[in-house]
Protein backbone atom coordinates (compact mmCIF):
# COMPACT_ATOMS: atom_id res chain seq x y z
CA UNK A 1 0.00 0.00 0.00
CA UNK A 2 2.64 2.23 1.13
CA UNK A 3 4.26 1.76 -2.58
CA UNK A 4 1.22 2.38 -4.04
CA UNK A 5 0.54 6.12 -2.22
CA UNK A 6 3.98 6.41 -2.79
CA UNK A 7 3.54 6.10 -6.49
CA UNK A 8 0.06 7.79 -6.32
CA UNK A 9 1.97 10.93 -5.09
CA UNK A 10 4.43 10.86 -8.37
CA UNK A 11 1.77 10.19 -11.07
CA UNK A 12 0.25 13.62 -9.70
CA UNK A 13 3.45 15.46 -9.77
CA UNK A 14 4.24 14.13 -13.03
CA UNK A 15 1.06 14.41 -14.06
CA UNK A 16 0.73 18.40 -13.27
CA UNK A 17 3.69 18.73 -16.02
CA UNK A 18 1.69 16.70 -18.61
CA UNK A 19 -1.46 18.71 -17.56
CA UNK A 20 0.29 22.55 -18.15
CA UNK A 21 1.59 21.32 -21.51
CA UNK A 22 -1.85 19.44 -22.93
CA UNK A 23 -3.82 22.88 -21.39
CA UNK A 24 -2.11 24.56 -23.68
CA UNK A 25 -2.68 22.67 -26.28
CA UNK A 26 -6.47 22.50 -26.12
CA UNK A 27 -6.87 25.80 -25.68
CA UNK A 28 -5.64 26.52 -29.32
CA UNK A 29 -7.83 23.89 -30.64
CA UNK A 30 -10.69 25.31 -28.54
CA UNK A 31 -10.55 28.65 -29.67
CA UNK A 32 -9.22 28.09 -34.00
CA UNK A 33 -9.89 24.40 -34.17
CA UNK A 34 -5.74 23.79 -35.05
CA UNK A 35 -4.04 21.06 -33.40
CA UNK A 36 -1.30 22.04 -32.64
CA UNK A 37 0.87 19.30 -33.30
CA UNK A 38 4.40 21.65 -32.73
CA UNK A 39 3.49 21.71 -28.81
CA UNK A 40 5.94 19.02 -27.71
CA UNK A 41 8.73 20.88 -30.36
CA UNK A 42 8.22 24.07 -28.12
CA UNK A 43 8.32 22.34 -24.97
CA UNK A 44 11.24 20.61 -26.05
CA UNK A 45 12.80 24.14 -27.55
CA UNK A 46 11.55 25.75 -24.04
CA UNK A 47 13.95 23.15 -22.50
CA UNK A 48 16.60 23.86 -24.93
CA UNK A 49 17.02 27.67 -23.96
CA UNK A 50 15.82 26.75 -20.37
CA UNK A 51 19.68 24.58 -20.32
CA UNK A 52 21.15 27.02 -21.78
CA UNK A 53 20.23 30.30 -19.90
CA UNK A 54 21.40 27.55 -16.53
CA UNK A 55 24.37 26.57 -18.36
CA UNK A 56 25.69 29.64 -19.58
CA UNK A 57 24.43 32.07 -17.00
CA UNK A 58 23.66 30.04 -14.30
CA UNK A 59 20.05 30.91 -14.52
CA UNK A 60 17.76 28.88 -12.31
CA UNK A 61 15.42 26.24 -14.62
CA UNK A 62 12.11 27.71 -12.89
CA UNK A 63 13.02 31.43 -13.08
CA UNK A 64 14.44 31.04 -16.75
CA UNK A 65 10.58 30.74 -17.38
CA UNK A 66 10.70 35.02 -17.34
CA UNK A 67 12.08 35.13 -19.86
CA UNK A 68 11.47 31.90 -22.35
CA UNK A 69 7.93 32.41 -22.14
CA UNK A 70 7.42 35.48 -23.87
CA UNK A 71 10.27 34.38 -26.52
CA UNK A 72 7.83 31.45 -26.76
CA UNK A 73 4.76 33.72 -27.21
CA UNK A 74 6.31 35.78 -29.21
CA UNK A 75 7.14 32.96 -31.49
CA UNK A 76 3.61 31.62 -31.14
CA UNK A 77 1.82 34.96 -32.28
CA UNK A 78 4.27 35.48 -35.30
CA UNK A 79 3.53 31.88 -36.73
CA UNK A 80 -0.31 32.54 -36.04
CA UNK A 81 -0.25 35.53 -37.91
CA UNK A 82 2.12 34.36 -40.55
CA UNK A 83 0.70 30.94 -41.30
CA UNK A 84 -2.30 29.79 -39.93
CA UNK A 85 -4.52 33.12 -39.89
CA UNK A 86 -5.14 33.22 -43.38
CA UNK A 87 -6.20 29.58 -43.68
CA UNK A 88 -10.05 29.23 -44.67
CA UNK A 89 -11.58 28.29 -41.38
CA UNK A 90 -13.40 25.11 -43.48
CA UNK A 91 -9.28 24.00 -44.14
CA UNK A 92 -8.40 25.03 -41.06
CA UNK A 93 -8.07 21.92 -38.82
CA UNK A 94 -6.32 19.92 -41.53
CA UNK A 95 -3.93 22.61 -43.20
CA UNK A 96 -2.84 23.49 -39.49
CA UNK A 97 -1.40 20.05 -38.63
CA UNK A 98 0.73 20.12 -41.61
CA UNK A 99 2.08 24.03 -41.14
CA UNK A 100 2.57 22.91 -37.44
CA UNK A 101 3.91 19.58 -38.10
CA UNK A 102 6.17 21.90 -40.36
CA UNK A 103 7.14 23.99 -37.55
CA UNK A 104 7.78 20.89 -35.24
CA UNK A 105 9.99 19.47 -37.93
CA UNK A 106 11.79 22.88 -38.59
CA UNK A 107 12.28 23.39 -34.52
CA UNK A 108 13.94 20.13 -34.87
CA UNK A 109 16.19 20.69 -37.57
CA UNK A 110 17.60 23.92 -35.53
CA UNK A 111 18.00 22.63 -32.69
CA UNK A 112 19.45 19.28 -34.04
CA UNK A 113 21.95 21.38 -36.02
CA UNK A 114 22.74 23.52 -32.65
CA UNK A 115 23.34 20.84 -30.22
CA UNK A 116 23.52 17.72 -31.94
CA UNK A 117 21.30 14.45 -30.92
CA UNK A 118 23.66 14.70 -27.54
CA UNK A 119 20.94 14.14 -24.43
CA UNK A 120 20.78 17.29 -22.23
CA UNK A 121 19.47 17.43 -18.78
CA UNK A 122 19.41 20.47 -17.12
CA UNK A 123 21.44 19.05 -13.35
CA UNK A 124 20.77 21.98 -10.74
CA UNK A 125 22.04 21.43 -6.89
CA UNK A 126 18.84 20.41 -5.81
CA UNK A 127 17.90 18.27 -8.60
CA UNK A 128 18.21 15.12 -6.18
CA UNK A 129 16.84 16.53 -2.94
CA UNK A 130 13.94 14.85 -1.78
CA UNK A 131 11.35 15.51 1.46
CA UNK A 132 10.18 13.07 3.65
CA UNK A 133 6.22 13.90 4.25
CA UNK A 134 4.52 11.36 6.58
CA UNK A 135 7.29 8.51 5.37
CA UNK A 136 6.83 9.36 2.07
CA UNK A 137 9.05 10.63 -0.20
CA UNK A 138 8.52 13.67 -2.32
CA UNK A 139 11.15 15.04 -4.86
CA UNK A 140 12.27 18.82 -4.50
CA UNK A 141 12.35 19.40 -8.25
CA UNK A 142 8.95 17.60 -8.88
CA UNK A 143 7.10 19.52 -6.20
CA UNK A 144 8.88 22.63 -7.51
CA UNK A 145 7.56 21.96 -10.91
CA UNK A 146 4.00 20.55 -9.96
CA UNK A 147 3.86 24.13 -7.92
CA UNK A 148 5.19 25.64 -11.13
CA UNK A 149 2.50 24.16 -12.59
CA UNK A 150 -0.18 24.68 -10.84
CA UNK A 151 0.67 28.42 -10.36
CA UNK A 152 0.38 28.67 -14.33
CA UNK A 153 -2.61 26.45 -14.52
CA UNK A 154 -3.89 29.61 -11.96
CA UNK A 155 -2.89 31.93 -13.71
CA UNK A 156 -5.04 30.70 -17.12
CA UNK A 157 -7.93 29.81 -15.40
CA UNK A 158 -7.72 33.59 -13.75
CA UNK A 159 -7.02 35.09 -17.22
CA UNK A 160 -9.99 32.84 -19.23
CA UNK A 161 -12.48 33.54 -16.23
CA UNK A 162 -11.91 36.53 -14.57
CA UNK A 163 -11.05 39.44 -17.72
CA UNK A 164 -12.37 40.66 -20.77
CA UNK A 165 -10.02 39.48 -22.95
CA UNK A 166 -10.88 35.46 -21.05
CA UNK A 167 -14.31 35.98 -21.86
CA UNK A 168 -13.92 37.03 -25.33
CA UNK A 169 -11.52 33.91 -25.76
CA UNK A 170 -14.75 32.09 -24.40
CA UNK A 171 -17.19 33.69 -26.38
CA UNK A 172 -14.75 32.83 -29.34
CA UNK A 173 -14.49 29.58 -28.72
CA UNK A 174 -18.44 28.80 -28.01
CA UNK A 175 -20.08 31.24 -30.95
CA UNK A 176 -17.11 32.77 -32.98
CA UNK A 177 -20.04 34.52 -35.41
CA UNK A 178 -21.95 35.94 -32.59
CA UNK A 179 -18.51 37.03 -31.13
CA UNK A 180 -18.03 38.77 -34.43
CA UNK A 181 -21.49 40.42 -34.56
CA UNK A 182 -20.37 41.63 -30.31
CA UNK A 183 -17.13 43.48 -31.72
CA UNK A 184 -14.98 41.11 -30.69
CA UNK A 185 -11.29 41.11 -32.31
CA UNK A 186 -11.52 37.31 -33.71
CA UNK A 187 -7.85 37.61 -35.37
CA UNK A 188 -6.50 39.09 -31.92
CA UNK A 189 -8.23 36.89 -29.78
CA UNK A 190 -6.71 34.13 -31.90
CA UNK A 191 -3.17 35.16 -32.56
CA UNK A 192 -3.42 35.99 -28.55
CA UNK A 193 -4.79 32.64 -27.47
CA UNK A 194 -2.33 30.77 -29.92
CA UNK A 195 0.59 32.91 -28.14
CA UNK A 196 -0.70 32.05 -24.79
CA UNK A 197 -1.46 28.27 -25.64
CA UNK A 198 2.12 28.05 -26.79
CA UNK A 199 3.58 29.81 -23.35
CA UNK A 200 2.48 27.02 -21.58
CA UNK A 201 4.97 24.78 -23.48
CA UNK A 202 7.14 27.23 -22.65
CA UNK A 203 6.90 26.80 -18.67
CA UNK A 204 6.50 23.13 -18.94
CA UNK A 205 9.32 22.97 -20.90
CA UNK A 206 11.54 24.72 -18.80
CA UNK A 207 10.42 22.08 -16.31
CA UNK A 208 10.89 19.13 -18.61
CA UNK A 209 14.48 19.81 -19.01
CA UNK A 210 14.70 19.36 -14.99
CA UNK A 211 13.03 15.87 -15.10
CA UNK A 212 13.98 14.52 -17.97
CA UNK A 213 17.16 14.07 -20.65
CA UNK A 214 15.83 15.32 -23.54
CA UNK A 215 17.04 15.83 -27.24
CA UNK A 216 15.91 17.32 -30.53
CA UNK A 217 13.80 14.12 -31.25
CA UNK A 218 12.37 13.95 -27.65
CA UNK A 219 9.07 15.81 -28.93
CA UNK A 220 7.78 12.65 -30.99
CA UNK A 221 6.71 10.78 -27.71
CA UNK A 222 5.71 14.12 -25.93
CA UNK A 223 3.22 15.34 -28.75
CA UNK A 224 1.62 11.83 -29.36
CA UNK A 225 1.23 11.58 -25.26
CA UNK A 226 -0.33 15.38 -25.02
CA UNK A 227 -2.79 14.48 -28.14
CA UNK A 228 -3.81 11.37 -26.16
CA UNK A 229 -4.11 13.52 -22.86
CA UNK A 230 -6.31 16.23 -24.79
CA UNK A 231 -8.69 14.03 -26.81
CA UNK A 232 -9.30 12.11 -22.89
CA UNK A 233 -10.22 15.21 -21.81
CA UNK A 234 -12.45 16.18 -23.89
CA UNK A 235 -11.54 18.55 -27.25
CA UNK A 236 -11.03 22.21 -26.36
CA UNK A 237 -11.13 21.51 -22.27
CA UNK A 238 -8.92 22.53 -20.00
CA UNK A 239 -10.42 21.16 -17.29
CA UNK A 240 -10.54 17.87 -18.88
CA UNK A 241 -7.20 18.16 -19.73
CA UNK A 242 -6.10 18.85 -16.53
CA UNK A 243 -7.85 15.78 -15.22
CA UNK A 244 -6.70 13.53 -18.12
CA UNK A 245 -2.84 14.26 -17.38
CA UNK A 246 -3.01 13.34 -13.82
CA UNK A 247 -4.98 10.41 -14.47
CA UNK A 248 -2.30 9.18 -17.05
CA UNK A 249 0.61 10.24 -14.47
CA UNK A 250 -1.05 8.09 -11.52
CA UNK A 251 -2.15 4.96 -14.20
CA UNK A 252 1.62 4.59 -15.51
CA UNK A 253 3.00 5.60 -11.80
CA UNK A 254 0.90 2.74 -10.30
CA UNK A 255 0.89 0.02 -13.03
CA UNK A 256 5.21 0.29 -13.32
CA UNK A 257 5.51 -0.35 -9.38
CA UNK A 258 2.53 -2.70 -9.05
CA UNK A 259 3.04 -4.32 -12.38
CA UNK A 260 5.89 -3.73 -14.62
CA UNK A 261 7.36 -0.58 -15.46
CA UNK A 262 7.49 -1.87 -19.51
CA UNK A 263 3.75 -1.77 -19.19
CA UNK A 264 3.26 1.69 -17.60
CA UNK A 265 3.39 3.71 -20.43
CA UNK A 266 0.70 0.78 -22.40
CA UNK A 267 -1.45 1.07 -19.09
CA UNK A 268 -2.30 4.32 -19.87
CA UNK A 269 -3.13 4.29 -23.25
CA UNK A 270 -5.53 0.68 -22.86
CA UNK A 271 -7.35 2.95 -20.48
CA UNK A 272 -7.59 6.27 -22.83
CA UNK A 273 -9.32 3.47 -25.47
CA UNK A 274 -11.51 2.07 -22.77
CA UNK A 275 -12.99 5.72 -21.53
CA UNK A 276 -13.48 6.29 -24.90
CA UNK A 277 -15.62 3.60 -25.98
CA UNK A 278 -17.70 4.47 -23.22
CA UNK A 279 -17.74 8.36 -23.93
CA UNK A 280 -16.32 9.11 -27.10
CA UNK A 281 -15.92 13.15 -26.27
CA UNK A 282 -13.71 12.68 -23.16
CA UNK A 283 -14.19 13.39 -19.90
CA UNK A 284 -14.94 17.25 -20.10
CA UNK A 285 -15.82 17.27 -24.06
CA UNK A 286 -19.54 18.01 -25.31
CA UNK A 287 -19.94 17.62 -28.44
CA UNK A 288 -19.70 21.35 -29.18
CA UNK A 289 -16.87 23.35 -27.83
CA UNK A 290 -16.37 24.36 -24.07
CA UNK A 291 -13.56 25.59 -22.47
CA UNK B 1 -33.49 58.01 -43.91
CA UNK B 2 -31.09 56.63 -41.56
CA UNK B 3 -30.37 53.40 -44.17
CA UNK B 4 -29.94 53.13 -47.89
CA UNK B 5 -28.78 49.90 -49.57
CA UNK B 6 -27.68 51.28 -53.02
CA UNK B 7 -27.52 48.60 -56.10
CA UNK B 8 -25.80 46.18 -53.54
CA UNK B 9 -24.34 43.00 -54.66
CA UNK B 10 -23.55 40.36 -52.34
CA UNK B 11 -23.56 36.08 -52.24
CA UNK B 12 -21.31 33.53 -51.31
CA UNK B 13 -18.73 31.59 -53.33
CA UNK B 14 -19.59 32.19 -57.15
CA UNK B 15 -23.35 33.01 -56.72
CA UNK B 16 -24.96 36.04 -56.18
CA UNK B 17 -27.85 36.57 -53.78
CA UNK B 18 -28.28 40.16 -53.88
CA UNK B 19 -28.57 41.19 -57.32
CA UNK B 20 -28.70 44.93 -57.17
CA UNK B 21 -30.53 45.33 -53.70
CA UNK B 22 -32.24 48.84 -53.43
CA UNK B 23 -34.10 49.48 -49.92
CA UNK B 24 -34.72 52.36 -47.43
CA UNK B 25 -35.14 52.09 -44.50
CA UNK B 26 -36.67 55.33 -42.22
CA UNK B 27 -35.34 56.36 -38.59
CA UNK B 28 -37.45 54.96 -35.60
CA UNK B 29 -39.57 52.98 -37.59
CA UNK B 30 -39.68 48.81 -38.13
CA UNK B 31 -39.28 47.99 -41.21
CA UNK B 32 -39.70 44.57 -42.26
CA UNK B 33 -38.11 42.54 -45.01
CA UNK B 34 -40.34 39.50 -46.34
CA UNK B 35 -39.75 36.98 -49.39
CA UNK B 36 -39.58 33.66 -50.32
CA UNK B 37 -36.35 31.30 -49.38
CA UNK B 38 -33.39 32.44 -50.97
CA UNK B 39 -34.52 36.04 -51.81
CA UNK B 40 -32.18 37.03 -50.02
CA UNK B 41 -33.21 38.68 -46.37
CA UNK B 42 -30.96 36.89 -44.25
CA UNK B 43 -27.51 38.13 -46.99
CA UNK B 44 -29.05 41.62 -46.70
CA UNK B 45 -28.77 41.43 -42.98
CA UNK B 46 -25.05 39.63 -43.44
CA UNK B 47 -24.12 42.18 -45.93
CA UNK B 48 -25.21 45.57 -43.62
CA UNK B 49 -23.90 43.83 -40.62
CA UNK B 50 -20.52 43.34 -41.80
CA UNK B 51 -20.48 39.47 -41.85
CA UNK B 52 -20.85 39.50 -45.79
CA UNK B 53 -18.90 41.80 -48.16
CA UNK B 54 -20.72 43.28 -51.13
CA UNK B 55 -19.08 42.82 -54.35
CA UNK B 56 -20.77 45.89 -55.30
CA UNK B 57 -23.02 48.91 -54.44
CA UNK B 58 -23.37 51.10 -51.28
CA UNK B 59 -24.67 50.84 -48.22
CA UNK B 60 -25.50 54.50 -46.82
CA UNK B 61 -25.70 54.47 -42.64
CA UNK B 62 -26.40 58.21 -42.01
CA UNK B 63 -25.19 59.48 -45.02
CA UNK B 64 -21.73 57.54 -44.98
CA UNK B 65 -20.83 54.55 -46.87
CA UNK B 66 -20.50 51.29 -44.56
CA UNK B 67 -20.19 48.85 -47.39
CA UNK B 68 -17.54 46.54 -46.27
CA UNK B 69 -16.53 47.73 -42.81
CA UNK B 70 -16.24 45.00 -40.32
CA UNK B 71 -18.35 43.51 -37.83
CA UNK B 72 -16.59 45.64 -35.17
CA UNK B 73 -16.77 48.77 -37.31
CA UNK B 74 -20.37 48.51 -37.66
CA UNK B 75 -21.26 47.92 -34.24
CA UNK B 76 -19.32 50.60 -33.35
CA UNK B 77 -21.37 52.79 -36.00
CA UNK B 78 -24.24 51.91 -33.97
CA UNK B 79 -25.90 48.62 -35.91
CA UNK B 80 -26.21 45.47 -33.63
CA UNK B 81 -26.97 42.31 -35.75
CA UNK B 82 -29.47 39.53 -34.03
CA UNK B 83 -28.89 36.40 -36.38
CA UNK B 84 -30.99 33.76 -36.82
CA UNK B 85 -29.74 30.88 -35.08
CA UNK B 86 -29.17 30.92 -31.40
CA UNK B 87 -26.39 33.68 -30.46
CA UNK B 88 -25.88 32.99 -26.92
CA UNK B 89 -22.92 31.30 -25.54
CA UNK B 90 -24.09 28.30 -23.80
CA UNK B 91 -21.42 27.70 -21.25
CA UNK B 92 -21.53 31.57 -20.36
CA UNK B 93 -24.58 32.48 -17.52
CA UNK B 94 -26.86 34.83 -18.85
CA UNK B 95 -25.41 37.88 -16.96
CA UNK B 96 -22.00 36.85 -18.50
CA UNK B 97 -24.01 36.90 -21.78
CA UNK B 98 -25.57 40.51 -21.49
CA UNK B 99 -21.99 41.71 -20.23
CA UNK B 100 -20.34 40.54 -23.56
CA UNK B 101 -23.47 42.69 -25.44
CA UNK B 102 -21.40 45.88 -23.60
CA UNK B 103 -17.97 44.30 -24.92
CA UNK B 104 -16.11 47.41 -27.13
CA UNK B 105 -16.88 49.39 -24.31
CA UNK B 106 -14.32 50.40 -22.13
CA UNK B 107 -15.79 52.20 -19.07
CA UNK B 108 -16.49 48.21 -16.81
CA UNK B 109 -18.78 50.30 -14.46
CA UNK B 110 -20.79 51.95 -17.24
CA UNK B 111 -21.26 48.20 -18.87
CA UNK B 112 -22.20 46.77 -15.31
CA UNK B 113 -25.34 49.66 -14.90
CA UNK B 114 -26.19 49.38 -18.55
CA UNK B 115 -26.94 45.76 -17.63
CA UNK B 116 -28.47 46.64 -14.27
CA UNK B 117 -31.09 48.52 -15.99
CA UNK B 118 -31.53 46.27 -18.69
CA UNK B 119 -32.33 43.24 -16.11
CA UNK B 120 -35.01 45.34 -14.92
CA UNK B 121 -36.34 45.70 -18.01
CA UNK B 122 -36.29 42.07 -19.02
CA UNK B 123 -36.82 40.08 -15.92
CA UNK B 124 -35.44 36.64 -17.31
CA UNK B 125 -32.18 38.44 -16.90
CA UNK B 126 -32.62 39.48 -13.35
CA UNK B 127 -34.40 35.56 -13.09
CA UNK B 128 -31.61 33.86 -14.83
CA UNK B 129 -28.88 35.46 -13.98
CA UNK B 130 -26.65 33.02 -12.79
CA UNK B 131 -27.62 29.79 -15.20
CA UNK B 132 -25.83 29.08 -17.79
CA UNK B 133 -27.83 30.77 -21.21
CA UNK B 134 -27.87 27.28 -22.35
CA UNK B 135 -30.55 25.82 -20.66
CA UNK B 136 -33.24 28.55 -20.92
CA UNK B 137 -35.40 27.97 -23.34
CA UNK B 138 -35.76 28.80 -26.53
CA UNK B 139 -37.43 32.13 -26.13
CA UNK B 140 -35.96 33.24 -23.24
CA UNK B 141 -32.34 32.60 -25.40
CA UNK B 142 -34.05 35.48 -27.61
CA UNK B 143 -35.53 37.68 -25.05
CA UNK B 144 -31.80 38.04 -23.35
CA UNK B 145 -30.37 38.15 -26.90
CA UNK B 146 -32.63 41.09 -27.63
CA UNK B 147 -31.79 42.70 -24.09
CA UNK B 148 -27.69 41.81 -25.07
CA UNK B 149 -28.35 43.56 -28.03
CA UNK B 150 -29.64 47.45 -26.47
CA UNK B 151 -26.55 47.28 -24.23
CA UNK B 152 -25.10 49.49 -27.00
CA UNK B 153 -28.34 51.49 -27.46
CA UNK B 154 -27.72 50.80 -30.95
CA UNK B 155 -29.31 53.58 -33.42
CA UNK B 156 -30.54 50.12 -35.91
CA UNK B 157 -31.41 46.76 -34.48
CA UNK B 158 -31.28 43.88 -37.19
CA UNK B 159 -33.55 41.01 -36.13
CA UNK B 160 -33.65 37.89 -38.57
CA UNK B 161 -36.00 35.79 -37.75
CA UNK B 162 -36.38 36.20 -34.51
CA UNK B 163 -39.41 34.02 -34.20
CA UNK B 164 -38.07 31.27 -36.08
CA UNK B 165 -38.48 27.71 -34.10
CA UNK B 166 -40.53 29.33 -31.18
CA UNK B 167 -43.80 28.26 -30.04
CA UNK B 168 -47.07 30.54 -30.81
CA UNK B 169 -47.42 32.02 -27.10
CA UNK B 170 -43.47 33.03 -27.90
CA UNK B 171 -43.85 34.45 -30.80
CA UNK B 172 -46.18 36.76 -29.51
CA UNK B 173 -43.79 37.74 -26.89
CA UNK B 174 -41.22 38.68 -29.46
CA UNK B 175 -43.51 40.67 -31.35
CA UNK B 176 -44.57 42.36 -28.61
CA UNK B 177 -40.90 43.07 -27.79
CA UNK B 178 -40.42 44.79 -31.04
CA UNK B 179 -43.38 47.18 -30.18
CA UNK B 180 -41.97 47.89 -27.27
CA UNK B 181 -38.38 48.92 -28.85
CA UNK B 182 -40.35 50.32 -31.44
CA UNK B 183 -42.37 52.49 -29.08
CA UNK B 184 -38.99 53.28 -27.39
CA UNK B 185 -37.96 55.42 -30.55
CA UNK B 186 -35.69 52.52 -32.04
CA UNK B 187 -35.13 51.66 -35.67
CA UNK B 188 -35.86 48.08 -36.13
CA UNK B 189 -34.90 46.41 -39.76
CA UNK B 190 -36.68 42.94 -39.25
CA UNK B 191 -36.79 39.90 -41.61
CA UNK B 192 -39.63 36.98 -40.78
CA UNK B 193 -40.38 34.52 -42.67
CA UNK B 194 -43.91 34.78 -41.04
CA UNK B 195 -45.09 37.55 -43.67
CA UNK B 196 -48.67 38.28 -41.98
CA UNK B 197 -47.41 38.47 -38.57
CA UNK B 198 -44.22 40.70 -39.72
CA UNK B 199 -46.17 43.33 -41.59
CA UNK B 200 -48.48 43.61 -38.96
CA UNK B 201 -45.65 44.52 -36.15
CA UNK B 202 -43.88 46.95 -38.74
CA UNK B 203 -44.38 50.65 -40.37
CA UNK B 204 -42.96 49.90 -43.88
CA UNK B 205 -42.17 46.29 -45.19
CA UNK B 206 -40.49 45.21 -48.60
CA UNK B 207 -41.15 42.06 -50.39
CA UNK B 208 -37.90 40.59 -51.91
CA UNK B 209 -37.51 38.34 -54.82
CA UNK B 210 -34.80 37.05 -56.44
CA UNK B 211 -32.11 39.45 -54.74
CA UNK B 212 -34.00 42.53 -55.03
CA UNK B 213 -37.08 44.04 -53.66
CA UNK B 214 -40.02 43.20 -55.58
CA UNK B 215 -42.52 45.12 -53.92
CA UNK B 216 -42.52 47.85 -50.73
CA UNK B 217 -44.42 50.26 -48.64
CA UNK B 218 -46.27 50.52 -45.54
CA UNK B 219 -46.70 46.85 -43.93
CA UNK B 220 -50.56 47.24 -43.82
CA UNK B 221 -50.95 48.22 -47.59
CA UNK B 222 -48.27 45.34 -48.33
CA UNK B 223 -50.96 43.08 -46.55
CA UNK B 224 -53.98 43.85 -48.93
CA UNK B 225 -51.40 43.79 -52.23
CA UNK B 226 -52.34 40.50 -54.22
CA UNK B 227 -48.69 40.80 -55.32
CA UNK B 228 -47.55 39.58 -51.71
CA UNK B 229 -49.46 36.57 -52.23
CA UNK B 230 -48.26 35.54 -56.16
CA UNK B 231 -44.67 36.48 -55.13
CA UNK B 232 -45.14 33.64 -52.15
CA UNK B 233 -47.68 31.06 -53.54
CA UNK B 234 -47.85 31.83 -57.36
CA UNK B 235 -51.12 33.50 -57.19
CA UNK B 236 -52.57 32.10 -54.34
CA UNK B 237 -53.70 35.80 -52.72
CA UNK B 238 -52.57 37.98 -50.28
CA UNK B 239 -54.92 36.18 -47.02
CA UNK B 240 -53.53 32.72 -48.11
CA UNK B 241 -52.05 30.39 -45.62
CA UNK B 242 -49.69 27.71 -45.33
CA UNK B 243 -46.29 27.01 -46.32
CA UNK B 244 -45.22 29.15 -48.19
CA UNK B 245 -44.05 31.82 -45.39
CA UNK B 246 -47.71 33.82 -45.14
CA UNK B 247 -48.98 31.98 -41.51
CA UNK B 248 -51.03 33.72 -39.32
CA UNK B 249 -49.49 35.39 -36.50
CA UNK B 250 -49.04 34.51 -33.37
Amino acid sequence: MHLVVQACILGVLTGGVYALMASGLTLVFGVMRVINVAQGALVILSAYLSWALFTHFQVDPFLSVLIVAPLIFALGVGVQLVFIRSLRSEQAEELSLLITWALALGIEGVLGAVYETTYRATNTSYANSAWTIFGYQVSVVRAYAFGLCVAVLVLLYLLLARTRFGRSVRATVQNPSSALLLGVNADRVRALAFGIGVSTAAAAGAVYGVLYPFNPGSHYDLISRLLSIVVLGGLGSVAGAVAAALMMGVVEAVVAVEISPVWSSFSYFVVLVAILLLRPQGFFGARERTL
Amino acid sequence: MLLRFDSVVAGYGRGDILRGLDLDVPEQAVTCLVGPNGAGKSTALKTLSGLLKPRAGRILFEGDDIAGLSPARVLARGIVHVPQERSLFPLMTVWDNVLMGGHSMRDRGAVRRRAEALAERFPIVRERRNDRAGELSGGQQKVVEIARALMLRPKLILFDEPTMGLEPKTRHLIFETVARLHADGHTVLLVEQNARAGLAAADHGAVLDGGRVAIAGRGADLLADPRLGELYLGGSGPTANGSGGMNSPA
